[in-house]
């Protein structure tokens, strides 16, 4: 359990950090791409803690997932205004317009979180839409990823399938495993 | 809060749904893959055996369209690049100069190129290179990595005579040299 824990936070940000794209990059790449790479373990850990008992730990690694997102975007800004201010621009390249509505679907699926027992909707509508916007923000997150050359590529991009598509399923576990504790403390 | 196992109102759940994939669908569809205008102008051709230089039909083409600056082109650009023939080795960037109205090549024209390579990033890495009385340029550069997720050129025309042109194109990792010609238009 542990081995693998470590291994799902070690592998992606070692491959990143030791591909040739950060040769003559500046300290703010090298902290962007460390802090993407984590996001992507994050991502992918996430969905598992949703489906267990350990909500206040999925609560602190959503806000710990946004918070390398942002890291991962400040960074580029540091690294190249030009290019972090184009990459957002709708002429942008469908890779960055990916990392841009995964990381807004981000933001709601966090807001959501924090906001869940003030939002006027019920839980299986709270479940629903939560599950459907993780799955957004996982599905452009790994999609930018992929088509992003440098950080995670060759044994990086079956990472990022495996991982990917681990954490979809997992979307989907989760799910299923809240509602039927929702509907079990209903019944009870 | 009154909890069941199903969303109270899920039509109005589902065109939500409905509504966000299909707009992101519709996002991702209109973007252009590596940006607007952004074309691939690398090949993997062996540069050292095949220098600079166009084939016959390239030579005296029917027509020559204005080459037009596209989105991004001017990302990092420092006027006054100085001038040198080699920003290190290993890849090849050239093409050639035309007029648009008349398709001639113009001779000791001023094309400024600016990309990331391994030895720095796209405000280090900066020339100025003239073309010969054929209208060619050739500049031999570092490899180019992919600092912003995709390996990427700049060549910038911007001094009098004709209107400026700021391009930005892509090439892939493997790639080796890359061909980018200009057609200047009078005026502007």
């Amino acid at each position: 359990m542990a081995a693998g824990l470590t291994a799902v936070v070690v592998v992606p940000v070692g491959l990143a950090l030791s591909d040739g794209h950060l040769a003559s990059g500046p300290p703010a790449l090298v902290l962007s791409t460390a802090a993407a790479a984590l996001a992507v373990s994050a991502l992918a850990l996430q969905p598992l803690l949703a489906g267990s008992h350990r909500i206040s730990w999925h609560r602190a690694l959503g806000g710990a997932a946004l918070a390398l997102v942002l890291v991962h975007i400040g960074g580029l800004f540091l690294v190249e205004v030009d290019d972090t201010l184009f990459a957002m621009s709708p002429d942008g390249p469908t890779r960055a317009r990916m990392a841009l509505i995964g990381t807004l679907a981000l933001i709601a699926v966090v807001i959501l979180g924090v906001a869940r027992a003030r939002l006027p909707m019920s839980g299986p509508t709270w479940r629903i839409l939560h599950a459907f916007l993780a799955t957004l923000a996982i599905v452009l997150g790994f999609g930018h990823a992929l088509l992003t050359d440098g950080a995670l590529d060759g044994p990086g991009t079956a990472v990022l399938l495996g991982f990917g598509a681990a954490a979809v399923l997992a979307v989907a576990g989760a799910y299923v495993a809240r509602a039927r504790r929702a509907r079990r403390a209903g019944s009870g | 809060m009154v909890r069941t196992d199903r969303p109270r109102r899920p039509w109005i759940l589902g065109l939500v749904i409905v509504l966000i994939t299909a707009g992101v669908a519709a996002a991702l569809i209109t973007s252009e893959e590596s940006g607007t205008g952004a074309s691939d102008v690398g090949d993997r051709a062996d540069a050292a055996d095949q220098p600079a230089g166009p084939d016959r039909a390239e030579a005296s083409p029917a027509r020559c369209e204005p080459t037009e600056s596209n989105p991004g082109g001017t990302n990092n650009y420092i006027p006054d690049a100085p001038e040198a023939d080699s920003l290190g080795s290993g890849f090849v960037i050239q093409g050639i100069v035309r007029t648009a109205e008349g398709c001639r090549p113009l001779d000791g024209v001023r094309i400024q190129v600016w990309l990331a390579t391994e030895s720095g990033g796209e405000q280090d890495n900066r020339a100025s290179t003239f073309t010969d009385s054929e209208g060619r340029y050739r500049l031999e550069t570092d490899p180019t990595i992919p600092q912003f997720g995709e390996p990427n050129i700049h060549v910038g025309y911007d001094d009098s005579g004709y209107r400026e042109v700021f391009i930005r194109r892509v090439v892939d990792l493997e790639d080796t040299r890359a061909k980018i010609d200009l057609n200047l238009a009078r005026g502007g």
